[in-house]
């Protein structure tokens, strides 16, 4: 393999873009909290992920 | 708690990536180091990752959320003081010893420097131990999901082990510790969305301490007396006990860490894999123990939360996480939530397997079985080991549902045999007269004295077997630290006495294994960031200022 990140990053950038999805389609809320916890969640996780895309790409 | 299909979504994208990893990673496997110590070529920032995560396992997460529940930000202190100065230790001043010896494994440096009698008590209690708290785990989390999710207990635990069985089958070490990495920052970003929200709703850290008594909010502010804080330990005990003997004994000695470090592509990159890891290893407090607090205080709120009833009418900590996990995550975050639980498990699981693969390939099969045997037969016994490997385990679980007692009385044995390592290693280490003499009969000794002071002294109606109690400890977690102390001071003297009375090893033999005839590698032209000493001084500001905080 030549970068873990590469993985790593699309592993948790589709996971991000599934969650974010869920977040926008469907009014999922849990018992305690009110804000929209898998938008928000999805989105930074999407950041994260591509982050790591981004770097494994600029050191090649 | 019920999972939405996108839960299982999310879980099965994660089952996937696994054993993607493992089936990219087996190109690369030629021969049996490639398979058991990554043909030493991996990168500084995965062995440090791997380096805690192979340690993250679920039940510590679960144990150390309910731990924060029951004894507040104090728990910290199996990060802060119980690990991290081990960490550094081990970074800076033993390294050099493990990587530079050429050891395969920490039982094969104790044959280089001691003797095969050494090597073999601790490569056969080494390969028991893991594969019985392998199983241990298993079976914790097969009951976790059975209570949870209403998943079946050997559907969980089959399932689990046939994707650890496949994926490091496929890419052994390698495998193992790329997907330490990618388990490492699913837990994180799986639990701190619910340590941001449950801290947030508890009124921050200030709302927090408010609503709790002071002793769960301050780390070292009531360790004068046992009797103040809930842990019943005292500021000695806790220090000599946790922070020096059990944990150095741990971080400094035990394969399944250290094994992380050893696979590093250089000595300097083996160096700084523990200083690395110590920058996350102190902020896991922060993930997996303030949501324990914080669900404490959240109890004493009128939410309509409060921690589930065990039996026996007190509060089941064991379920703080998982019942936070279901007031904060809806369907989505929750599936996420659940696949970092699963990857820490399954983390935790192959790091054990492929500890004992290399421990009873390198050390027990070529050492006593088949002595001078073509590389390729190794390679073939590494690989069927795995398979042994995942079965014990799976059987181990299955043992400890039905036997709880025998696993009680085992981890106890397991905690006799570790206790003295640590001064053994040291010894070795930094003192070129210890013999291979003094250092078997010091460890029978240091195990033998902790056998005793389990025997001898009382707490919580656990040890006294040996008819007369000389002192009662206020918790076990106490008689746990005094044990460890005994057994290791014991080992100290022990091993030095009989030391003196041997004949030493020859200087030539000991060449890159004792401290004085070693060479430490130079390294003042590398900038300060990859160099120990620099780095070793970093975590230690960061740790004094976090201690300070929370005091």
């Amino acid at each position: 393999m030549r970068d873990l990140r590469i993985p790593i990053g699309l592993f948790f950038s589709l996971a991000g873009v599934i969650l974010a999805v869920t977040g926008l389609v469907t009014e999922n809320r849990a018992p305690l909290e009110t804000v929209n916890v898998d938008l928000y969640s999805g989105l930074s996780i999407l950041v994260f992920g591509g982050l790591l895309l981004w770097l494994a790409r600029r050191s090649f | 708690m019920t999972l939405a299909p996108v839960d299982y979504l999310i879980l099965s994208l994660y089952f996937a990536f696994v054993l993607g990893i493992g089936w990219i990673v087996k190109r690369k496997v030629a021969t049996s180091e490639d398979f058991l110590t990554s043909g030493r070529s991996v990168p500084v920032w995965i062995t440090s990752l791997a380096f805690i995560a192979a340690n993250l396992g679920a039940q510590e997460v679960i144990g150390m959320c309910a731990s924060g529940a029951k004894y507040g930000i104090m728990t910290a202190h199996f990060y802060w003081i119980g690990a991290v100065p081990a960490m550094l230790f081990v970074g800076v001043f033993m390294m050099p010893f493990y990587y530079g010896s050429r050891a395969r494994s920490v039982p094969e440096y104790l044959k280089l420097r001691f003797d095969e009698k050494t090597r073999a008590l601790n490569a056969c209690s080494f390969a028991v131990m893991t594969v019985f708290s392998s199983g241990i785990s298993m079976y914790a989390l097969g009951l976790l999901f059975q209570l949870v999710l209403g998943w079946s207990f050997t559907a969980s635990v089959l399932l689990s082990a046939a994707i650890v069985l496949i994926y490091t089958f496929l890419g052994g070490l390698t495998s193992a510790i790329y997907n330490e990495v990618l388990q490492f920052f699913l837990i994180v970003l799986g639990f701190a969305p619910l340590a941001i929200m449950s801290v947030l709703k508890a009124g921050g850290w200030s709302g927090m301490s408010q609503r709790l008594p002071p002793v769960m909010t301050h780390a070292w502010s009531y360790l004068k007396d046992p009797s103040q804080n809930p842990m019943g330990v005292e500021i000695f005990g806790l220090v000599a006990g946790l922070g020096f003997v059990l944990s150095f004994g741990y971080w400094c000695t035990d394969f399944l860490v250290v094994q992380r470090a050893m696979a590093a592509e250089s000595m300097s990159a083996a160096r700084r894999t523990p200083l690395i890891a110590a920058f996350p290893k102190m902020i896991m407090p922060f993930i997996v123990i303030v949501p324990g607090v914080a669900a404490l205080a959240l109890s004493k709120m009128a939410l309509g939360y409060a921690l589930p009833v065990k039996a026996d009418g007190g509060p089941d900590y064991d379920q703080a996480m998982t019942t936070l996990m279901a007031q904060f995550y809806p369907s989505g975050m929750l599936g996420l939530g659940l696949t970092a639980l699963m990857a820490s498990f399954m983390s935790g699981m192959a790091g054990n397997v492929t500890a004992f693969n290399t421990v009873w390939t390198y050390d027990l099969y070529q050492g006593y079985i088949r002595k001078h045997a073509p590389d390729s037969h190794y390679l073939m016994v590494a690989r069927f080991t795995t398979v042994v490997g995942v079965g014990l385990s799976v059987g181990t679980a299955y043992l400890a549902s039905h036997f709880n007692n025998i696993m009680d009385f085992l981890q106890l044995v397991f905690g006799f045999v570790n206790a003295p390592l640590f001064a053994t290693f040291l010894l070795g280490m930094f003192w070129k007269r210890a013999t291979g003499h003094g250092a078997f009969t010091g460890l029978l000794a240091g195990t033998l004295a902790a056998a005793a002071t389990h025997g001898l002294t009382l707490a919580e109606n656990k040890g006294g077997w040996l008819g007369a109690v000389v002192h009662s400890f206020p918790s076990t977690m106490a008689q746990n630290f005094w044990i460890a102390i005994f057994a290791w001071s014991t080992c100290l003297v022990v091993t030095i006495l009989v030391s003196l009375l041997s004949r030493p090893k020859a200087e030539a033999e000991l060449r890159n294994l004792v401290y004085g005839l070693t060479d430490i590698p130079h390294d003042a032209d590398l900038p300060w960031y990859k160099r120990p000493l620099p780095l070793a001084a970093v975590v230690i500001v960061a740790l004094v200022i976090l201690n300070f905080i929370f005091w």
